[in-house]
């Protein structure tokens, strides 16, 4: 060792004293190395520091919107008739899933869910950030909720979340009022850009839908701290949700039930208004939709159903089924007859049983013919013939004049979407929706109801309203009050005036003694409406479906159920000091005093026996106060 | 035989050894930070303590042999590593995919980090025994070369890309430092860039080639091995000016930095304690190796100075390429900080260097020649 030390130890002292020269290089480059470091370190942090914080906030922080809780539907009387509950959902938060596929194969083995309904769950959102949960399934059943909360270890990205949506407390009560919910859809996320989330539930139809905004309140945003697994490790804060407004209803839950249950699933409708104000007492659309199919999304095969229910449950029927109104109608003919002098109280006409014009048949119901009839008469009996003949004295432009000024052939208004209009025809309507001239003939099918007569249940029942309070057309009401959750009171809804019917007061109170004579005298058509102690006014009618030949011999029940007519009943009580007036219509229920009337009478029964002396009972603790 | 001699303590670089305890100090605060909560077993900043104490007798037993002795064992360690390199290749249990560890059962030994040192003591005997005051030739280096190859094709293989890249760099640095001559410079500079091509397209693992082209553009593949360096630029970044504080990192604590006691010790640093803790740190840390320089820059002779800048360089390469890999300046290589990021051997390694670097400084007088 000292040989080879001693060796080295000859090394040239210049050569060592070059050497160490150069480790000045050294340290030059050492410093420019540094340089470098120093200044990708100010880069990073000094420049490009505001940014990068953010990203790791964005990576630490998560928002989650909170739903607020929705605001109730209640009756009149401030009665829930839609609350909430909470639903167990499962989501999917595809950036904490490695392996969706792996994960969505077990998932689908704990839900019974074929694994391509979740994996289409996920292609709907594809375009969604990874981090924004999907919903999987909605409303785990409290089995498979354990059974997924058991696995959620190894289920990375699964998370059961709680969302609260509808609770239907009466069933299908009023179900085409309220709507339904419905998870929003790519349309209504853009259309409310920003406001709705995935996953979100949206009202579809209905109130639910009209009354979004109030409904929904306002949700609240939770920031939560997340690890790099998206396992949430703290709140680090929240705003807390502005639950939903309370709508409460003109609806009368009592009445929409004793509506319901007498039309039994059969198609029609049913329409109950207070007579003074335009307030909706019932509506009811028949069959109803079924509500608890639509929570957590419908199910293809429950959707096609309905849509193929020959009874058409999608079609809200009070506002949107068109019938020719028939006899119904035949007080707005009267109306005009009056008021334009064409008749009087004492003008008659002979029926006997046809009416002759322009060498064609116009047939009365009666075969054998009413005699000669009166105004009042031909109301109670509802002679057509004496109609044919005010109708073709008046002419048809007159006719609709008067049948527009109570509320036919124009929406009512009433806060439903989607209303029809109904027809009323006149000669320029003719002239352009078909671009012919009139056919004086066709007056003496429209002066009965018929022909292109339409008209909505609402509108009958407004038109029944209008013609028995003195001739002030009220806009239907459905709502009373929209009361926010600290039960401040948002908006109120008086009464609204639309319009004033056409010609005077005696006019209408002919009228209604004609309506009082139906149900009053042994041939009325209406007296199945007949209460012991209320007097009740009424009108039947039958709207024509179709006249093919080879059932017009047949009985009536051995016609299809399809080709039958459809049977109208409108009435209104107490005849002397009108309160309500109710209309119904059953499709295809032949005629109006056997197929609707027994709703009405049923309507107006529970009306006078339990609704009113209740509502006087409040009245008089009001006053003992 | 070993006398003690004054002078030794006399000239003991207590200023090395200050930088040294302080960069040590701010390894195992971090580590603490890096680890703190719920990491399974023994936490690593009380095992890497233990690693240091470790690595403390040994600088002392280094310190009291005359480095001169490493020119007569110099092969025989050599042999010793590259026998190891082979063991670990062979045997070496698998972690992450890649063969780096031999087993001992009571300590797991990674020879690809004592390579490095093996490699520096290999050359600096070998340029020492050299005349290399006229500057090399292309000839000149092909014995060296091929003492470098070895180690380094058994280190490519296990596979780790940046421990040979080490070698590479300090064998670089120290043939550099001992004079080539300017044409075989050139000559090798023209040979590099036409290799270069054929390096990247058959040298490279598809992997390894990924990591570069992601460091070119790491958001195209967030999640996958772009998915490291951005975090670690987003720890270090949202530190800003200040940073988050100790232990409130929430890159680091929410589990987003991986590898964060390892190789991405430093952006713990960085995001907790900010652009001035940064600085700070950095700044110690290079001046330890421009302590190492000056130990070189007094070395009585020229294997003293040649060791000490080998080690010099050493730990300035790895701690610049660990760094920039950090900040994103080049692809992810397993690279450890040296004092600083966790691991044994590496410590265990790079002490020795430091150890070295005492041992020269303090034999600036030769020992026992009067007394």
């Amino acid at each position: 060792m000292r040989q080879v030390i001693s060796r080295i130890e000859q090394v040239n002292e210049a050569e060592l004293l070059i050497l160490k020269k150069r480790v000045r290089f050294a340290t030059i480059a050492l410093l420019a190395f540094a340089a470098i470091i120093g200044i990708r370190l100010w880069y990073l942090q000094i420049i490009k520091g505001d940014d990068f914080f953010k990203s790791s906030e964005n990576n630490r922080l998560r928002l989650h919107w909170v739903n607020a809780p929705r605001g109730m539907i209640a009756d009149r009387l401030g009665r829930p008739l839609i609350a909430n509950r909470p639903y167990f959902n499962v989501t999917l938060a595809r950036e904490d899933a490695p392996n969706p596929a792996q994960v969505l194969s077990r998932l689908s083995t704990l839900l019974a869910v074929d694994v391509n309904d979740l994996l289409d769950r996920i292609r709907e959102a594809e375009d969604y950030p990874r981090y924004v949960p999907i919903t999987l399934k909605e409303d785990l059943d409290w089995k498979t909720l354990v059974a997924v909360e058991n696995h959620l270890y190894d289920l990375p990205g699964i998370r059961v979340e709680v969302q609260a949506s509808r609770e239907y407390l009466y069933e299908n009560l009023g179900s085409h009022l309220f709507g339904y919910l419905g998870r929003i859809n790519e349309k209504e996320l853009n259309e409310f850009e920003g406001e709705y989330h995935l996953n979100d539930q949206i009202g579809k139809l209905g109130l639910e839908r009209i009354y979004e905004t109030e409904l929904r309140g306002e949700p609240g945003r939770r920031y939560v701290e997340v690890d790099a697994q998206g396992f949430e490790q703290r709140e680090v804060s929240v705003l807390q949700p502005l639950p939903g407004a309370d709508i409460k209803l003109t609806i009368d839950r009592d009445l929409q039930e004793v509506a319901e249950e007498v039309l039994d699933g059969r198609a029609g409708a049913a329409v109950m208004m207070e007579v003074n104000t335009g307030r909706l007492l019932a509506v009811v659309s028949s069959p109803p939709l079924e509500l608890n199919e639509f929570v957590g999304g419908i199910s293809r095969k429950a959707w096609k159903d309905m849509l193929e229910n020959p009874l058409k449950p999608f079609i809200n029927k009070p506002i949107q089924g068109q019938y020719p109104p028939g006899s119904t109608y035949k007080m707005s003919v009267a109306l005009a007859g009056l008021s334009e002098g064409v008749v009087t109280n004492d003008t008659t006409f002979y029926c006997n049983g046809a009416m002759r014009f322009r060498g064609r048949n116009y047939r009365c119901w009666k075969k054998n013919g009413h005699g000669a009839v009166s105004l009042e008469r031909a109301l109670a009996e509802s002679c057509d013939v004496y109609f044919y003949s005010v109708g073709m004295k008046v002419g048809v432009d007159k006719l609709a004049e008067y049948a527009k000024s109570l509320g036919l052939g124009e929406p009512t208004g009433v806060n439903l979407e989607h209303e029809k209009a109904g027809i009323i025809p006149s000669i320029a309507w003719k002239k352009k929706r078909y671009g012919q001239p009139w056919h004086e003939g066709e007056t003496m099918s429209i002066s009965i109801g018929q022909g292109y007569d339409s008209a909505t249940p609402l509108q009958i029942c407004q038109m029944t309203s209008t013609l028995v309070n003195g001739g002030i057309r009220y806009r239907p009401q459905l709502i009373e009050e929209i009361v926010d959750s600290d039960g401040k009171v948002l908006k109120t809804f008086e009464p609204i005036v639309d319009g004033h019917a056409l010609g005077n007061a005696k006019s209408l109170d002919l009228i209604r003694k004609g309506m009082e004579s139906a149900v009053n005298t042994p041939r009325g058509t209406s007296t199945v409406a007949k209460l012991p102690t209320i007097l009740v006014g009424a009108k039947t009618g039958t709207a024509q479906v179709v006249r093919v030949e080879q059932y017009k011999h047949l009985k009536e029940e051995d016609i299809p159920y399809k080709y039958r007519d459809h049977a109208w009943f409108t009435c209104y009580a107490p005849a002397e000091k009108p309160e309500i007036a109710i209309t119904v219509i059953v499709e295809h229920g032949l005629h109006g005093a056997t197929g609707a009337g027994p709703v009405a009478r049923k309507l107006l029964d529970y009306y006078f026996k339990e609704v009113k002396p209740r509502k006087k009972d409040t009245e008089n603790d009001h006053v003992a106060i | 035989m070993l006398r003690f001699d004054r002078r030794l303590a006399l000239h003991f670089d207590w200023l090395l050894l200050l930088t040294v305890l302080v960069v040590i100090a701010m390894s195992l605060a971090n580590l603490y930070s890096a680890s703190y909560a719920g990491y399974p077993g023994t936490p690593p900043y009380i095992k890497q303590g233990y690693y240091y104490l470790v690595g403390f007798c040994l600088i002392l037993a280094i310190i009291s042999v005359d480095y001169h002795v490493l020119l007569r064992v110099n092969y025989p360690i050599y042999v010793a590593v590259i026998v190891l390199l082979i063991i670990a290749v062979v045997f070496g249990k698998t972690t992450a995919g890649a063969q780096r560890w031999i087993d001992f059962g009571f300590v797991k030994l990674q020879p690809s980090e004592l390579a490095k040192l093996s490699v520096v003591v290999t050359f600096a005997s070998y340029y020492c025994r050299k005349d290399t005051g006229k500057g090399f030739s292309l000839a000149d280096l092909v014995p060296p070369a091929l003492l470098l190859l070895v180690p380094v094709g058994l280190i490519i293989k296990q596979p780790d890309l940046g421990t040979a890249l080490m070698l590479v760099f300090v064998f670089a640095s120290m043939t550099l430092f001992v004079k080539i001559r300017m044409g075989t410079i050139i000559l090798l500079v023209v040979f590099g860039l036409a290799v270069a091509p054929m390096a990247w397209k058959y040298g490279l693992k598809p992997y390894q080639r990924q990591r570069v082209e992601t460091l070119l553009n790491p958001e195209g593949d967030p999640l996958g091995s772009g998915y490291h360096i951005m975090q670690s630029k987003i720890a270090v970044g949202s530190g800003q000016v200040l940073g988050k504080g100790y232990l409130a990192g929430t890159q680091v604590h929410l589990d987003f930095l991986p590898e964060r006691h390892t190789d991405f010790a430093f952006s713990v640093l960085a995001e907790e304690w900010g652009f001035v803790g940064s600085v700070v740190f950095l700044a110690c840390y290079f001046f330890m190796v421009f302590l190492g320089l000056s130990v070189a820059a007094v070395a009585r002779d020229k294997f003293g100075v040649l060791l000490a800048f080998g080690v010099s360089a050493l730990l300035f390469w790895q701690a610049f390429v660990n760094v920039a890999m950090v900040l994103g300046l080049l692809p992810v290589v397993g690279m450890p900080l040296p004092l600083f990021s966790y691991g044994g051997s590496s410590l265990l390694t790079n002490l020795a260097g430091v150890g070295i670097l005492f041992n020269v400084r303090m034999r600036r007088f030769r020992a026992g020649s009067k007394s």
